[in-house]
Order: C-alpha cells, then structure tokens, then sequence
C-alpha cells in the first residue's frame, strides 16, 4: 500500500482539478453551516515540548527494558474488556478469557477462553495465538479465536489466518466471513459452509454486518430482540457495527444509513 | 481499519477522510462537483445523528457506507438501472471493497499532485492523463525534451514520496 499503480494514477488524473476536494474549505463550510467557530490553534513552546519529548524517551526505554522479559496476563472479569498490545494490535477479550505474552513478543500469545483480535499489519513478524491443542498465524487482521474446551473455533472478518492443531502441523487458511471448528477427533480443521457473523457479534455486544441486505439485518434484530420489521426497500446493503444496546438507535442509524423508513411491529 | 474509532475528534474524523470519501464517490458517481456534495451531506447526517446521542463505534466505516448509499440513490434517480449501479475506474467496473481501500492511495495522490509546482504538473498531466509524446509537449510548450522528460520524472518521485510520506505518517 505504500506505492500507487497506474490505475490509482489513471483515476486520479481523469478528474483532477487543481484545487478541488479541498478539505479546509469544506470543513469551513461544514462548520459555518453548525454555527461553530475554529478552535484556536493551541501554541506549545519548543523548550517545553523539548522537555517533553525527553522525558517521554526516558520513560519509554525504562518501561522497554524492564518489561522485555515479563510475561503479561490480560485478563477479562466479568464483562468485554478491550486491550491494545505494544505491537497496536487490538484485542477484546470475552468475559473471564485471558490472554498471555512475554513482555519482549507480544505477538506470541496463549488463549484462555474466546477473543477477537485486531492485528496491526506487520509482514516481518507473524501474529500467533496458541490454545491448548489449537494453532493460529494471522496472515491478516480481524477474527475471533474461540479457545472452547473440546471445540476450538475461528472466524475471520478481515484478513486471513492460518488455523492448525499446531504450528507444524498441516492447516487451513481462512479469509473474510470463513470460520472453521476443530474438534478433538480433527486432525485438521474443517471449514463451515455457511459462517455465521452473528455469532461474533452476540460475544461483541454489537451487531456486525458487512454488505448485507436489509432483509437479512432485519431479520437478525428480530431474533435478538423479539420484534418484527417492515422497511421499504430490503434490498439495500448494511454494513458497519452497532451496540446491541438499544434497537431505536440502531434502527435510527441504519434508517439514515441506508435511506430507508423502518417500521417496528 | 480500526474496531472503534470513537476516541478521535470530529475535526480529525473529517480532515483524514474528507478527500478519501470524495474520492471514493468518484468512483460512483464520476463528477467532482456531485461527489463533493454526497461527502458533505453524509457529515452533516453523522454530525446530526452523533448530537442526537448516538453511538457509532467505527464512524469511518459508517461514513463509506453513507456516502455509498448517497451515491446510489442519486444514480438510481437519474434512472440508472440497478446493474449497473457500481463503482468504476478508467478501466471498468471495481468492487466496492476495492474502490473503499483505493480511495486512500488516491487521496494522497490528488493531495500530492496538488503540491507540483504548476510547471512540472502542466507537463506531467499532458504526458500522462493526454498521452501526448515528450517531443510533442516540449513543442507546445516551448520546452526542451530533456526538460520535459525531467519535469516527468520529478513529479513521479514526488508522487511515489507522498503517497509514501503520508502513508507512514497514518499509519506509522
């Protein structure tokens, strides 16, 4: 992603203007519309930021060398608990999990329970989750590992994982929306022929949803909260994450979403 | 893309996704002017729904699919018929997920051929965007071909460095 190609170049220059897609601009636009004024713009002196700076230095490597060789526990108590790892990857872990790590390899980890992960991109150093019995190597970004007792299972939203019985043992691979079991009897994983993403989004708190049809979404919220929908148009795609909370403002959000009027029942 | 984005500000949310989202409906919609509008009339809508107390946890990809939706309608209305409703390049119809993730390259793109100095980006569109040979600019502009060919090549390197520049300073 660092390089652009011709067809990035191709695009660009088929509708450039000097000028335009100008972002000052359109915010100032946007906030003379609301009535807000700028904020000032806030003056730091150099010497004071200088200082700062060091001292954030200073504080950085302590924590560096001292934490290189620990081993870190994360753990859930009674409800969601979202952590970020040194390497920015991101993970939530569902009430009493725990994840672990030596302070020096963060992207070396061992699960209890389930989790879902959101792995900052680095090609040079592989992401990996042990569970008792179950191996996986992040070759991309977002999934859920659930470290069950007897069934280990994986979902991937984004990216792509690689998921075995252990790191040398043959796996499979898995992609966007795949989600595979391991059973104790399995030597390998088996792919699910229909991934369920609910079944991320119950764990979550939220519902998540990645191009589908209203229709589909509609009926989801119906079985979590025991209501029925009309809406005028259930062709349209939703996609985006939403707090399971409360149905009015999820049925709000996804009405201004999508353009559409939904009725409750 | 981030699970929640809720810790960064509304100015921020707008200055890092503005040029994106436009370009993205770029893709749809094929006209600046109409783009420009669809991204600003999605903000509004955000900004109204957020004062109204609503949560939304990745308000980056809620604002895609707004302006997506935006898009869509608009053409629908024109009377596009539903085929043939999707995002395109100069080479074809992309997939949706493809125009999202291009829209950034892009943005950095525009951003960066806007920072050429009027000169080298004059030279730079005529070789690139009308195809027309060295030789035949140099002639227009009363250039040598050396110079033009220089001028090309020195815009390429700014374009490779701030797509490069910006990417690191995102995503770093």
């Amino acid at each position: 992603m660092s390089d652009f190609e011709d067809k990035h170049i191709d695009f660009v220059l088929k509708h450039y203007q000097e000028g335009r897609f100008d972002t000052l601009k359109a915010m100032n636009r946007f906030n003379e519309a609301r009535g807000i004024a700028r904020k000032p713009r806030r003056m730091i002196l150099p010497w004071v930021s200088g200082i700062a700076a060091a001292a954030a230095a200073v504080v950085l490597c302590v924590l560096l060398f001292s934490d290189s060789y620990r081993q870190i526990q994360l753990v859930a108590g009674a409800e969601l608990q979202e952590f970020v790892l040194p390497d920015g990857s991101e993970v939530t872990l569902a009430p009493g999990s725990r994840l672990t790590y030596r302070g020096k390899s963060p992207r070396k980890t061992q699960l209890e329970g389930k989790a879902f992960f959101e792995v900052a991109r680095d090609e040079a150093v592989p992401f990996e989750i042990t569970a008792d019995g179950a191996f996986v190597r992040v070759l991309g970004t977002k999934f859920m590992v659930d470290a069950g007792l007897s069934v280990k299972e994986v979902y991937v939203t984004e990216g792509k994982v690689l998921f075995a019985r252990s790191s040398d043992s043959d796996g499979v691979i898995l992609t966007k929306d795949m989600q595979a079991t391991l059973s104790q009897s399995d030597a390998v994983p088996v792919i699910a022929v229909e991934a369920d993403v609910n079944s991320i989004a119950w764990q979550r708190g939220s519902f998540i949803f990645d191009g589908t049809p209203l229709k589909e979404v509609l009926e989801t919220l119906s079985e979590h909260y025991n209501v029925s929908f009309v809406a005028n148009d259930l062709d349209k795609q939703l996609s985006g994450e939403f707090h399971a909370e409360d149905l009015d403002l999820i049925i709000s959000l996804i009405e201004s979403a999508l353009d559409v009027r939904i009725v409750m029942r | 893309m981030a699970h929640t984005d809720i810790h960064i500000d509304f100015d921020d949310l707008f200055r890092y996704n503005y040029r994106p989202l436009c370009l993205y409906a770029l893709h749809y919609l094929q006209d600046i002017d109409l783009a420009e509008d669809m991204v600003q009339e999605s903000y509004t809508a955000l900004w109204e729904k957020l004062q109204e107390g609503a949560h939304v946890l990745n308000r980056k990809s809620y604002l895609y699919m707004m302006v997506r939706n935006r898009c869509l309608d608009h053409l629908r209305k024109k009377g596009i018929p539903t085929e043939s409703l999707k995002p395109y390049d100069t080479y074809g119809v992309i997939d949706d997920d493809d125009a999202q993730e291009r829209s950034q390259t892009e943005a950095r793109l525009w951003t960066a051929i806007d920072s050429l100095p009027e000169k080298c980006r004059e030279v730079f569109i005529m070789s690139k965007r009308d195809g027309m040979k060295y030789e035949e600019i140099a002639d227009e502009l009363g250039l040598s071909v050396n110079t033009v060919r220089n001028q090309i090549s020195k815009a390429l390197k700014v374009l490779k460095d701030g797509v490069h520049k910006l990417y690191m300073f995102f995503f770093a």
